[in-house]
């Protein structure tokens, strides 16, 4: 009996340790969503493009009604402005129009994770853009107007992030991968934490919206970034709402007291990375306005 | 009489000085040390990317204490901070092979 049972302990261990060891990109896409259908019966895939409002039948039609006048359309404008005054398009394939599916990517020449706003940077850069004279940096204002734009021409597209047969576009995944599943801050949470495990509970008034699906709809006006951009200007900024999804890593990091990466790090790049191949599949719906 | 109560005077105007600047259990040597720890173990906590929001804050206000001559503050401070970085470089250790909690 004794024998038996250190034979059953050491394969299930020894099962557990091939389980771990057999995790690939493909199976944890499987598994996360399946997380969030157990979690939330009921939400379709396409649904969880919505964020938080997907959960919430009240805020969903507080959403909808604000979407009738979306505060971004300024914005968007804005950026196709300034996509037009920089020859952005010149840079991207079909001219920088319905692209965003696929990103980020996994650059076989650098071998680095590249996403948007950083190859729109590096557009801008090899135009000849001033950037600094410009007032352009990662994370808000022209940026992420440029980038809302462009996400504003992919809508409706499905992400199709690619996991590369390369072992640095894997390594990159699951270094994205235990960023988010780890633990950070004073306060001890990580992202899944919050938009996993707790999704569709309330912190400080806020519905935590799932992870699932987040990516689609970046980069996002919110509303409180609106405000307190115009509160510093003493008027009103109509670029002053936007920010991308790197911005939002560094805000979640500072809630949870940790110290926030550089924008466009790779420590960021590889989390962007992990979260939007999650969301394969899902449409593309950004920008989109959020509290 | 008039003796007497100059000497109430002065013993209370020495009593009042003495409790007014309270001595201090740290030099300025006490806390140059526990800056420089502090700053050293949040290097280490940064160099594995799990430094805290508010650490550098705490070794800043610190420096501003040691400035001001306020020597136990700043040690209390320094090692305040100290200790974050400690725990942010066990935290990082916990969670280096961090995975879903699915099942």
């Amino acid at each position: 009996m004794k024998k038996f049972l250190i034979t059953i302990t050491a394969l299930s261990m020894l099962g557990g340790i091939a389980m771990t060891a057999q995790a690939t990109p493909q199976t944890d896409l499987k598994d996360f969503r399946a997380f969030f259908f157990k979690k939330f019966p009921g939400v379709k895939l396409q649904d969880y493009g919505n964020g938080a409002y997907a959960l919430d039948a009240d805020r969903r039609f507080e959403w909808e009604a604000m979407e009738e006048f979306p505060p971004y359309e300024e914005g968007v404008e804005i950026g196709e402005k300034l996509f037009t005054k920089y020859n952005v398009g010149k840079c991207f394939k079909n001219g920088g129009l319905g692209i965003k599916q696929n990103y980020p990517y996994f650059d076989q020449k650098t071998k680095q994770v590249r996403d948007l706003e950083r190859d729109i940077m590096a557009c801008l850069e090899n135009n000849g853009v001033d950037v600094k004279a410009e007032g352009i940096k990662y994370g808000k204002g022209k940026m992420a107007a440029i980038s809302a734009f462009m996400a504003y021409n992919s809508r409706g597209k499905k992400q199709n992030v690619v996991i590369s047969n390369d072992p640095a576009s894997l390594e990159a995944y699951n270094d994205g991968k235990i960023f988010f599943y780890a633990k950070r801050g004073q306060l001890n949470f990580s992202c899944a934490d919050c938009h996993m495990y707790s999704a569709g509970m309330l912190a400080r008034g806020n519905l935590l919206s799932p992870a699932l699906g987040q990516t689609s709809h970046f980069p996002v006006w919110r509303r409180s970034w609106s405000k307190k951009t115009d509160a510093k200007k003493g008027k009103h900024d109509p670029l002053g709402g936007f920010g991308t999804i790197q911005k939002r890593y560094a805000g979640c990091n500072k809630q949870v007291r940790a110290k926030p990466f550089k924008l466009q790090s790779p420590t960021y790049d590889h989390l962007e990375y992990f979260h939007t191949y999650m969301s394969n599949g899902i449409m593309l719906n950004g920008p989109a306005v959020r509290h | 009489m008039k003796k007497i109560t100059l000497l109430v005077a002065a013993a209370a105007l020495f009593l009042g000085a003495c409790a007014s600047t309270p001595s201090q259990t740290h030099n300025k040597n006490d806390a140059i040390g526990a800056i420089t720890a502090a700053e050293h173990q949040t290097a280490r906590a940064k160099n594995v990317g799990y430094e805290w929001r508010d650490t550098g804050k705490l070794i800043k206000k610190a420096q501003e204490a040691l400035k001001n001559g306020q020597y136990d503050e700043a040690v209390k401070l320094a090692n305040e901070a100290k200790q974050q970085s400690t725990l942010a470089i066990q935290q990082q250790q916990q969670q280096a092979n961090a995975g879903p909690r699915i099942n």
